[in-house]
């Protein structure tokens, strides 16, 4: 909270007791080092939930930041092999909050999650490499490869288990292919 | 001779207007600014189609944050956009310090925020520099480059490194400013504007300049928005954000500056808002070397202090607290952060978690390279090839922060 100043402290603490106040219902709310929101929800209802916090005029989260999963091996934020995180920005208010969620091994291979790729056309390659990195598939994306290893690498490289020092070498390279833009960009 | 002129799908060669030629450019090709890759479908000479390919210089740096402490990993920031590591550093010094709820001193506020204007200009030197030398202005280049030698020998002199600076630490900076400091910043607020004075002479009515910039590779607000494009690109598209402003860190609030926005979003326009860009940080790092406090650099929070090597030397206690510091890591209490400050080109944020320990359970880096790179797909498609290198230029992607 040392970075703050007063002006953006209190349009944070509007949206935090905002979203505190109505969007309970998909989840629980904390507040993380910086007292900006997290909101946990369930898998099925992300594209309503960001879709309503993006044409809501007291949030207008409309600018996606960041999307990315982290590993929860440990089960300190619940049952759940991992979280998956999308970071939101309010241009109108200048504010951020985070949407967090809990998947199973099975139900993150098995692509439950919907894509974002609909709402923004930025999630296409931060879902791939969400799903390079820990193996999260996700549901109706147009491309759903690998974007920073190569094709052929085997297992999730940022999932715990893997070894810091696992290489895995390739003695040629792949071709590229050219995706439809209505595919990839839209 | 009938079969040799004609390729595998049985076209001739003599058919210029075949749409069916696949052009490769990069990984490694001068124009592309690094590992970058594109493959793009042309008819004639126009792209009718493109594909973009990354993960060329991909060296696990988020899987390192979980193996290496806070303060090793340091050195790792510096190497991911490489023209301005200066401001890699102090952004993610930034996030650890709120997740740990440490307060710096003034003056180390003040030295971090020279720190990330300097990184400011000197990218958008290079950014500016190499645009106009992949379009063959190759004065622009050399007039720009002497005062970002200037500018590194203040880097040096601050912190003995040039490129891979690791200026800053947890709770302070490694080292105080240089006693020459003050002249050496004077001579390049004062000598630099007159070389983008000069530089615009050269350029901004340039009929070769303008007529390869001005229309070419328009990014709309829109766009911008669903790319999710910060920075100098989405000012120079209309878009007025600047995390600077809009969600002031440090000292930024105090200060008599101003986001420089355009209208088009053409490759001109950025080349315009870039150029003003410079200008202000000018301003602000004039204001800066003006008001720097003195001090000390060093938050006195024992968490994180790193002792005086003289005192290490001399008492037992700090020899062991030094120990324990470099040994061990410092202890990061459990909780996350979000940290984004306004790099050179866009938000550039870190994402911190801590489950306790000297060592983060993830770091995610929102690079704003990323969604720069994705839109270049969309945004070449129906230009033509020259225009493309025009439109690299212009959106600045480093390679380095792009794939991590």
């Amino acid at each position: 909270m040392t970075h703050l100043d007063a002006k953006s402290r209190e349009a944070q603490d509007r949206i935090n007791g905002h979203v505190k106040e109505k969007y309970l219902n998909y989840g629980r709310f904390e507040l993380d080092a910086n007292g900006e929101g997290i909101l946990w929800f369930s898998a099925s209802d992300l594209v309503s939930l960001v879709c309503k916090l993006r044409d809501d005029p007291e949030t207008a989260m409309v600018r996606l930041s960041d999307l990315s999963a982290y590993d929860n091996v440990d089960r300190i934020d619940g049952v759940g092999r991992f979280v998956y995180f999308v970071n939101l920005y309010s241009v109108k208010f200048h504010s951020r909050m985070r949407l967090k969620c809990l998947l199973t091994e099975e139900e993150a291979g098995g692509g439950i999650l919907p894509t974002l790729t609909g709402v923004w056309p930025m999630a296409n390659w931060l879902e791939r490499e969400c799903f390079d990195m820990y193996g999260i598939r996700f549901k109706g994306h147009p491309d759903m490869r690998r974007i920073l290893m190569d094709e052929r690498f085997e297992g999730y490289p940022l999932r715990k288990e893997y070894g810091l020092e696992a290489r895995q070498q390739f003695k040629d390279t792949l071709g590229i292919r050219i995706i439809p833009e209505e595919e990839g960009a839209k | 001779m009938e079969t040799l002129l004609k390729n595998d799908l049985g076209i001739p060669l003599q058919d210029f207007y075949n749409p069916n030629v696949l052009l490769n450019l990069g990984p490694s090709h001068p124009a592309m600014h690094g590992t970058l890759r594109v493959m793009c479908r042309v008819n004639g000479e126009t792209i009718e189609d493109a594909t973009c390919e990354i993960g060329y210089l991909h060296r696990a740096i988020e899987k390192l944050a979980e193996h290496k402490t806070y303060h090793q990993w340091i050195v790792y920031t510096d190497r991911l956009n490489y023209c301005s590591a200066l401001a890699n550093n102090v952004g993610y010094v930034m996030a650890v310090e709120d997740v740990m709820g440490v307060v710096i001193t003034e003056r180390c506020m003040y030295i971090r925020m020279i720190c990330l204007e300097l990184a400011r200009v000197i990218d958008h030197i290079i950014c500016v520099a190499i645009n106009a030398l992949d379009l063959g202005a190759m004065t622009v280049f050399w007039m720009l480059y002497t005062w970002r030698e200037q500018a590194y020998t203040i880097i040096e002199g601050m912190c003995g490194m040039r490129l891979t600076t690791s200026y800053t630490r947890i709770g302070g900076m490694s080292y105080d400013l240089p006693d020459n400091y003050q002249s050496e910043m004077k001579k390049f607020v004062e000598g630099l504007p007159k070389t983008l004075d000069d530089v615009e002479k050269l350029l901004s009515a340039n009929r070769i300049w303008v007529d390869r910039t001005k229309d070419v590779g328009i990014l709309t607000q829109e766009e911008c928005l669903a790319f999710g494009i910060t920075g100098p690109v989405a000012r120079a598209s209309g878009v007025d954000q600047d995390l600077r402003r809009d969600r002031p860190y440090y000292n930024y609030s105090d200060l008599d500056w101003d986001v420089v926005v355009a209208t088009k979003g053409d490759v001109y326009d950025r080349y315009l808002v870039r150029m003003e860009e410079m200008r202000q940080s000018i301003k602000i790092l004039k204001q800066l070397s003006a008001k720097l406090p003195g001090g000390p650099i060093w938050t006195n929070d024992s968490r994180v202090l790193i002792p005086e090597k003289k005192d290490v030397y001399e008492k037992m206690e700090v020899l062991i607290h030094h120990f324990k510091i470099f040994m061990e890591g410092i202890d990061v209490p459990p909780g996350e952060s979000y940290r984004a400050i306004e790099a050179p080109n866009g938000e550039l944020g870190y994402y911190v978690v801590s489950r306790g320990g000297p060592k983060a359970w993830r770091i995610k880096i929102k690079s704003p390279s990323l969604a720069l790179f994705q839109s270049y797909q969309h945004s070449i498609k129906g230009a033509k090839i020259p225009d493309a290198i025009a439109i690299l230029g212009s959106l600045n992607i480093i390679a380095g922060e792009l794939d991590r």
